[in-house]
């Protein structure tokens, strides 16, 4: 078998059209992996710059009601990370510039396609797009033929009478342009991480690893099907032509028409429907901004029996702040109520998306190739969650301060100074493990398995009678 | 007549090749639920407007009743007096609706990208958080909407090349080229001859389809806009056929044939509009509004704190007229006129910042458009998305038009507060009247 392999690699490399077209590719595979890995680093500076503009702002505060602080709020932007730069999903359409202030958790808004006319359908060229489009293409030329051919020259008999097995010769097949995928994919993922050498870590060989995994398997499917359509059919062009057929309804037709179904089957609300839906929940709680609003007289109450005192003026405290983060606290739970719906319903969307896995390998390639490089909606609500997170612990502190430190209720002219602003820590993102959000994955890495055993049986049991001349 | 009788002989092979039939059944079906996407799409905007705009009504006929009750406005927000133009044109309920063009059903273009209704307040702007895209699944963004545009840009050429690729490729393999020349004189001839039956019946689909769509959302009702899109839809499919002609004619067999052909379209739809994606994202990376955030904070900040001659200097000059107004000699009411008429000077800083963005953006699309010569599927991508209003440029319009409305409202509202207007019904009615307009 392994001779059997050691020789197409030598056909292979003896035709010049094939050397040609293997090093036009893999030139501009280079040019993708070095644009893509510029273009993260361009994005990740501007990101550091409006980032730092941003903080310079909040720290150069000299001094501030704390509670006009939390309306001055700040701006949280979508961090670019290096693995975008190999496949970059769904950063190009999500917003990214989010605005973190009190009473309310905004929506992240400001996306790229949003600032231009439309460009790409497919992306930018990112390793990712040439992985999951052309290279499968290129694998079903290599082997729509590999077949057939032997079959056409008399060679498949020859072997078969040297005492080659007709399965050995077409594993053989198999595997010959399986690794040529391989070669390619070994061959970016290299040439990556040459480029970030200083910058790699133990996550990133883990989601590396993952990825080259994914590809390992979808590429298997890719060879492997074709070679069988070469075996079975007599005639190159009908095996050329299924392949193509297969590869169309996989990658063009299949994951715009799942997706978009999954979105019909559980639908999100409209934005306007969900902001009314928001507003009538929030204003059923309490108005922290009213003081005679019913609950917040109710809280007020409260705290003054707590404090065994008749008024606000008798208090230590300053009640404003205290009414302030009652308002917060509940306006967090309407926002967990109905921004939890929207990611429970997205979570619904993708598990159905997912199970499409089932009939198109090329989805759950999508699915592992984004996810591992942290680039799916996963990763998207993840972070959005962490700000949302650090958003409670940014006015929790502000509405704290205007409580507790030493300002009275209704004196809204009261200000901290700017040692307090500089303590307030910034937004730092921490990326999310592999570890963490694996299973989310298990599923497509189970599909991509199940689909390689199908096509080894296909194999197996598929060309067992094929005909030898 | 020789080259008719090809034409004609053409038929043959065609009903006689399963593969290309289903080819052609498998292309119809994707272009009618691409339609049927489209159309959905048109749909749903319009219930949404519509709903919006009952809400909306709902809204007025509450701040209406205030007027019939002789209230001020709601019972729990004391501060709130509609009978000042401040707090009742805050009240107007108004909204701008991006309306779809019925030409959706043809192509969504950039239309799951931006909003399409927009409440104006005084201090609104055209990148207000509200602006932003439906709420919508990102992964089903990113993967893009099957819609008809996608089936004739992407799916076109692939059905031409399943209808085209065996053409002289076959009959050399096979051994009677030859033949064939000697009979047809001609082997261009013959060659066209075949090429162009293959165009005429993908024309009377491609016809058939846009009429399809064009039943399912009225577009007859906008002028020329079928015809425009028959057009450039017929443009296109010429420039593949063009393409795929001239490889059938220097080619030598069916498999490199169809090497060729996948070859160029895979150049043409993902290698090309990638590449020039990705420059574009170095040359101009995302811009994050850093301009607009400034105005929103600091320079509003600015302008609340700065001097009241200066503010009052810079309203004057905005609004001369405000300079003759009783107010602005009444040292005492001249300070809440002036304190509600900031919103003016905040709009001036904000369409500046924004005319920085737009800019940036300008330029972006500038690059693109120069990129035209060599990348065609983006040149009829966006040719499609300009015809059916859902192009950059129409969310451009939109988003100026709402800055049209955002300084109309200001104007009435300082003008109004200045000359010291109360507002009745009559004169809430005519605010809503002018303010929707």
């Amino acid at each position: 078998m392994f001779q059997i392999i050691k020789n197409e690699w030598l056909f292979l490399v003896r035709s010049r059209i094939f050397l040609s077209i293997s090093i036009a590719f893999i030139l501009v595979l280079l040019l993708s992996v070095f644009l893509g890995n510029y273009q993260t680093h361009k994005q990740e500076q501007t990101h550091q710059n409006a980032k730092d503009h941003v903080r310079q702002q909040w720290v150069s505060i000299d001094e501030m009601n704390p509670h006009s602080a939390a309306h001055y709020g700040t701006y949280v932007f979508k961090p670019s990370n290096l693995l975008s730069s190999l496949d970059e999903g769904v950063n190009s359409v999500t917003g990214n510039v989010l605005k973190v202030e009190g009473h309310v958790q905004n929506e992240i808004v400001h996306s790229e396609a949003s600032q231009m006319q439309a460009v790409s359908r497919f992306g930018k060229l990112k390793p990712s797009l040439l992985l999951q489009y052309i290279v499968p293409l290129l694998l079903i030329f290599l082997a729509f033929n590999s077949v057939s051919k032997e079959k056409q020259s008399g060679r498949l008999k020859l072997m078969v009478l040297q005492g080659a097995k007709p399965l050995q010769i077409i594993l053989s097949k198999t595997v010959s342009v399986w690794l040529y995928g391989i070669v390619l994919l070994t061959f970016i993922l290299l040439v990556y991480s040459i480029l970030n050498f200083q910058s790699f870590t133990a996550e990133i060989l883990k989601r590396t690893g993952l990825f080259f995994l994914s590809y390992c398997f979808y590429y298997f499917i890719v060879s492997g099907l074709t070679v069988f359509f070469s075996s079975r059919w007599q005639n190159a062009t009908v095996a050329l032509t299924s392949m193509l057929g297969i590869w169309i309804i996989w990658t063009l037709f299949l994951p715009t028409i799942l997706m978009s179904s999954a979105e019909k089957w559980h639908s999100l609300p409209s934005r306007s429907e969900f902001q009314a839906a928001m507003q009538e929940d929030r204003s059923k709680g309490l108005d922290g901004h009213n003081p005679s609003d019913e609950r917040g007289v109710a809280l007020k109450e409260k705290v003054l029996k707590e404090y065994g005192v008749d008024s606000l003026s008798q208090l230590p405290i300053n009640f404003d702040g205290m009414r302030m983060q009652a308002d917060e606290e509940y306006g967090n739970s309407v926002w967990d109520k109905h921004f939890g719906n929207n990611r429970d319903v997205l979570k619904k969307q993708k598990n159905s998306f997912q199970l499409g896995g089932l009939v198109n390998p090329f989805i759950s390639l999508q699915n592992t190739s984004m996810g591992f490089m942290a680039s799916d909606n996963l990763h998207h609500q993840e972070f959005l969650l962490q700000v949302e997170n650090y958003r409670r612990v940014f006015i929790k502190m502000l509405n704290d301060k205007q409580t507790f430190g030493g300002s009275k209720t209704g004196n809204w002219g009261w200000k901290e100074d700017n040692a307090f602003f500089k303590s307030v820590p910034d937004f730092d993102y921490k990326t999310t493990q592999i570890s963490t959000v694996l299973s989310n994955y298990m599923l497509d890495l189970g599909f991509l398995i199940l689909w390689s055993i199908l096509v080894t049986l296909l194999l197996v049991f598929g060309t067992k009678k094929i005909q030898i001349v | 007549m020789r080259n008719l009788t090809i034409f004609f002989y053409e038929w043959k092979h065609f009903v006689r090749s399963p593969f290309k039939i289903v080819a052609v059944l498998l292309f119809i079906v994707a272009s009618m639920y691409g339609l049927q996407n489209g159309a959905n799409l048109y749909e749903k905007q319009n219930t949404e407007i519509e709903r919006i705009s009952k809400e909306a009504e709902n809204e007025r006929e509450t701040i209406l009743s205030y007027f019939e009750n002789n209230e001020k406005g709601p019972e729990k927000k004391p501060w709130i007096d509609v009978t000042t133009p401040y707090w009742a044109i805050g009240n107007t309920p108004t909204y701008h609706f991006k309306k779809p063009s019925p030409a959706l059903v043809y192509t969504i273009g950039q239309t799951e990208q931006y909003g399409f209704y927009k409440a104006i307040g005084t201090s609104s702007s055209p990148y207000d958080a509200d602006m932003a895209k439906e709420i919508a699944n990102p992964e089903r963004i990113q993967s893009g909407t099957l819609d008809f545009s996608f089936v004739i840009l992407f799916l076109l050429p692939l059905l031409l090349l399943v209808l085209l690729y065996t053409i002289k490729g076959q009959e050399a393999e096979q051994g009677f080229l030859q033949l064939v020349i000697v009979q047809t004189e001609s082997k261009n001839w013959w060659i066209l001859a075949r090429t162009a039956f293959y165009t005429l019946l993908l024309l009377v689909i491609l016809l058939g389809l846009l009429l399809y769509g064009a039943m399912l959302t009225n577009v007859f009702e906008t002028v020329m806009v079928f015809w425009n899109v028959l057009l450039w839809v017929s443009i296109y499919l010429i420039f593949w056929v063009i393409i795929y002609f001239l490889i059938l004619k220097y080619g030598q067999s069916t498999v490199s044939n169809t090497l060729q052909m996948i070859g160029i379209w895979l150049l043409f739809a993902f290698i090309v509009p990638a590449a020039i994606h990705q420059w574009i994202s170095i040359e101009k990376p995302t811009n994050l509004m850093v301009d607009i955030i400034d105005v929103k904070r600091d320079k509003t900040d600015e302008i609340y704190n700065q001097t009241n001659e200066l503010t009052d200097e810079q309203l004057f000059k905005l609004y001369p007229n405000l300079k003759q107004t009783e107010i602005a000699k009444d040292t005492l009411r001249i300070i809440t006129a002036r304190r509600s008429s900031i919103r003016a000077l905040i709009n001036i800083a904000m369409k500046d910042a924004t005319a920085k963005v737009e800019e940036d953006n300008r330029s972006k699309n500038e690059l693109i458009s120069k990129t035209y010569w060599l990348n065609p599927v983006t040149y009829f991508q966006n040719k499609l998305n300009q015809l059916s209003n859902s192009h950059y440029n129409d969310y451009q319009n939109y988003r100026n038009d709402i800055q049209n409305l955002v300084d109309k409202r200001i104007e009435i509202m300082v003008l109004d507060i200045w000359n010291d207007v109360k507002v009745d019904k009559t004169k809430y009615l005519e605010y809503n009247k002018r303010l929707n307009k």
